[in-house]
């Protein structure tokens, strides 16, 4: 009797915690967050049921046009700038022609240890104008001394996908390196023999035996860029910065919740995003393949 | 013994009928419920909770809240130092959820209006003025800094200061090159000068004053000073007025263009380094921002100097004001008679706020104050000016800011509007910049307009 109640119920008790914890901290803000949507909010105590308004108003709005815009940018830059060059990188250490490949594996990984926030500042101080690194440095080249660049709308992009570029490069580079170790080296030989050379073998053997890895990475690499929102607010200065060069949809929505008080709205840019992000990361796993059923 | 050692062999397998993990699991879980259940997390809150974010105010707090719970012997009072960018996500969540809300807090003075949206009787402050009026505190602080803490006739919040602002200059630098400030009336004859000080590129840049062109910080503190505001008393938006277009017109080429004198100074290190190198050799300073340039630039003690701001017209005037601090009370406090005693006690006891100036240099509100001799002491880092006495002789000039829950959204299309300025000034110059700066104005001003049109309430 206690054996069979016990082992038609135990897997609930097991999962319980999980369940009631994800109730209160996931359901409950979920929903409680589309119920937000759809109302004006002001203060704690007072809100008005304002129906498809939020979503209107913000589809019309130009402000957040060019968030939309600038998370693009940077997401493009992070899928065909970032995850290109981590491949590189993996593959150059890979090759048991390098030596000290441990040390450089640890060198490129480790920018990643340091946190958002931590490069974030620093990259701050290294494209400070006049006494930042990348100024002095490029002074030597005879370039001005005094270009802003997280002060010159045209450059704050740059500034910030060339910081994430150090932060994430070594990250995803871990992730092509075990994808590339795990692709059997008998397939190399094979297409040796069939008459391959290093392209052909990097693009029959390599891509096809990383694809999955590959599918994975571009997604989370797409999904974190809509995500983005430290490095911009704490590099220029807790802002958009110039021309609102670096407002991503993140940070308007954290400008409409928190700064504003409107909570109603931030919750509508929420699910846009989320919405958004859905629809791409299902396009890019239709597009790997990895949705299709195996034969 | 042995079927009993079998039962129990059973009893063991039918628990582990998940294998051993799960148990495990399960065994820890259980044991650590019921530690935690009956070792609850300690709580410090005290009787009165008070936020604040300025670091500068914490170790005057610390020491006048030690003297205020010896008063009150009965009663504990917990100070907590937020971030100033988290301290008003966490207030709003935390009255939101109704859970440890703040009895007193600190709010500064640009995100105090997104606290007042909605119907006036639901924010969540409680309205100060009668008790303001009671104590006569009312007619003894500078009046215009309750503006932004207002909305109507009710009164939301102390004002822990006035902030009058004066330009630091590098005093050493400006005998060098035979100039005498005395003779600096307005910004006509600043700027001429300014002409002939700057060194724009090369390897020894030299730039007269510190101004942002890509927010509005700088810009708003000069569109003050000329009576300029984004709000008026009625909380109607005022930055398409033509008094912000002219303070455009008239700001932008000295941040932008081949004439600029200014460049932006930023913050931390990099400013810092501009004041010692003198590329920069002036700065619109607060009174605040003295402390913090004493703190930060200790070598430059003795080179530096403080002069009124230039006027825009002769006579006019010769101050601004730049940033804030209230201090309010929510309205769900089970205190409110000791919040009060303690917010009187932290912002408006004589003893204590002589104190404060002395450790961060901030002009208090109440005038009564100001003749104390406190004021008139002589400061070394400021090459021997009575730096008190300098601020507070401006302090009754000091312009107002009006209250709007769209403050923050403003100034961030003001700062839009001032970086897409500068960028077209720099490519374009003089061509069509009047009409990009109505048209810029015109749909930042549009967009706000939006935005409140918006709120029903």
């Amino acid at each position: 009797m206690w054996y069979r109640f016990q082992y038609r119920y135990a897997p609930y008790l097991f999962v319980a915690p999980f369940i009631i914890s994800f109730l209160i901290f996931g359901f409950y803000p979920i929903v409680r967050s589309i119920w937000l949507s759809f109302h004006l909010t002001a203060g704690p105590e007072t809100s008005v049921f304002v129906g498809l308004d939020n979503y209107t108003v913000l589809l019309a709005d130009t402000d957040f046009h060019k968030a939309v815009r600038n998370t693009v940018i940077f997401a493009f830059f992070s899928v065909f700038l970032q995850l290109p060059l981590s491949l590189g990188l993996a593959m150059l250490l890979n090759s048991r022609l390098i030596l000290g490949r441990a040390f450089f594996r640890l060198g490129f990984f480790s920018p990643h240890l340091l946190g958002m926030v931590f490069v974030a500042i620093l990259f701050a101080v290294v494209f400070a104008p006049r006494f930042g690194l990348l100024n002095v440095l490029l002074s030597h080249l005879g370039a001005p001394i005094e270009r802003d660049w997280l002060g010159t709308p045209e450059l704050v992009m740059p500034a910030l996908v060339l910081t994430a570029l150090w932060l994430y490069v070594g990250f995803n580079m871990v992730y092509f390196l075990a994808a590339l170790q795990a692709v059997d080296r008998d397939l190399y030989d094979a297409a040796k023999v069939d008459g391959a050379g290093p392209w052909g073998q990097f693009l029959h053997v390599t891509l096809p035996g990383i694809k999955h890895v590959t599918v994975f990475v571009v997604v989370l690499s797409t999904i974190g860029s809509f995500q983005l929102f430290e490095l911009p607010y704490l590099m220029l200065n807790n802002g958009p910065g110039p021309d609102q060069a670096g407002l991503t949809v993140v940070m308007y929505l954290y400008q409409n919740g928190f700064v504003t008080g409107d909570l109603g709205y931030a919750s509508a840019i929420g699910w846009v995003l989320v919405l958004g992000v859905m629809c791409l990361a299902i396009f890019q796993l239709v597009l790997g393949g990895t949705l299709r059923r195996n034969p | 013994m042995s079927s009993a050692i079998n039962r129990l062999k059973e009893r063991m397998e039918s628990f582990t009928a998940f294998g051993l993990a799960p148990a495990v699991l399960l065994v820890l879980t259980l044991i650590s419920g019921v530690y935690i259940a009956f070792n609850p997390a300690q709580t410090i809150r005290g009787d009165l909770a008070l936020w604040i974010f300025a670091k500068g105010h914490l170790a005057g707090y610390q020491e006048s809240i030690a003297r205020f719970e010896e008063m009150h012997p009965d009663l504990t009072v917990e100070i907590q130092l937020v971030h100033q960018h988290a301290i008003t996500s966490r207030l709003r969540a935390a009255l939101a959820a109704n859970l440890d809300v703040p009895d007193l807090v600190e709010i500064e003075i640009s995100w105090a209006g997104s606290f007042f949206r909605g119907p006036v009787d639901d924010v969540s402050f409680m309205d100060l003025r009668p008790w303001l009026e009671e104590s006569g505190y009312i007619d003894k602080i500078v009046r215009t800094r309750f503006a932004p803490y207002s909305v109507g006739d009710r009164i939301f919040g102390i004002p822990h200061d006035v902030h009058p602002v004066m330009l630091a200059y590098r005093r050493d630098i400006f005998e060098a090159e035979g100039i005498d400030v005395d003779e600096i009336e307005t910004w006509d004859q600043f700027i001429e000068i300014g002409k002939r000080l700057t060194r724009r590129g090369g390897t020894n840049p030299r730039y007269m004053i510190g101004l942002d062109p890509n927010s509005s910080d700088s810009f708003e503190v000069l569109l003050f000073q000329r009576g300029g505001a984004y709000f008026n008393e009625r909380g109607e938006l005022t930055i398409d007025d033509e008094l912000v277009v002219q303070t455009l017109l008239w700001f932008i080429p000295l941040v932008a263009g081949p004439d600029r004198i200014g460049v932006n100074p930023g913050w931390g290190a990099p400013f810092a380094r501009a004041v010692l190198d003198g590329y920069i050799l002036c700065y619109i300073t607060p009174d605040w921002r003295t402390k913090i340039i004493e703190n930060d630039v200790g070598d430059a003690s003795g080179k530096m100097a403080l002069m009124p701001l230039p006027a825009f017209e002769p006579g006019g005037r010769r101050t601004s004001t730049w940033g804030g601090t209230m201090l309010g009370i929510t309205r769900g406090t089970e205190n409110p008679e000791k919040a009060l005693e303690l917010a009187e006690h932290l912002y408006l006891n004589h003893e204590l706020l002589l104190e404060m100036f002395q450790k961060s240099n901030i002009l208090p509100p109440l005038r009564d104050l100001w003749d104390d001799p406190v004021f008139d002491q002589p400061r070394e880092f400021w090459s021997g000016q009575p730096l008190g006495r300098l601020y507070a002789d401006l302090a009754d000039d000091v312009p107002p800011q009006y209250s709007s829950p769209y403050v923050s959204i403003t100034k961030a299309k003001m700062g839009q509007v001032i970086s897409g300025l500068t960028a077209h000034y720099n490519r374009h110059g003089e061509d069509g910049f009047e009409e990009q700066v109505r048209q810029r104005l015109n749909e930042a001003a549009d967009y706000v307009r939006g935005q409140m049109a918006r709120n029903p309430f």
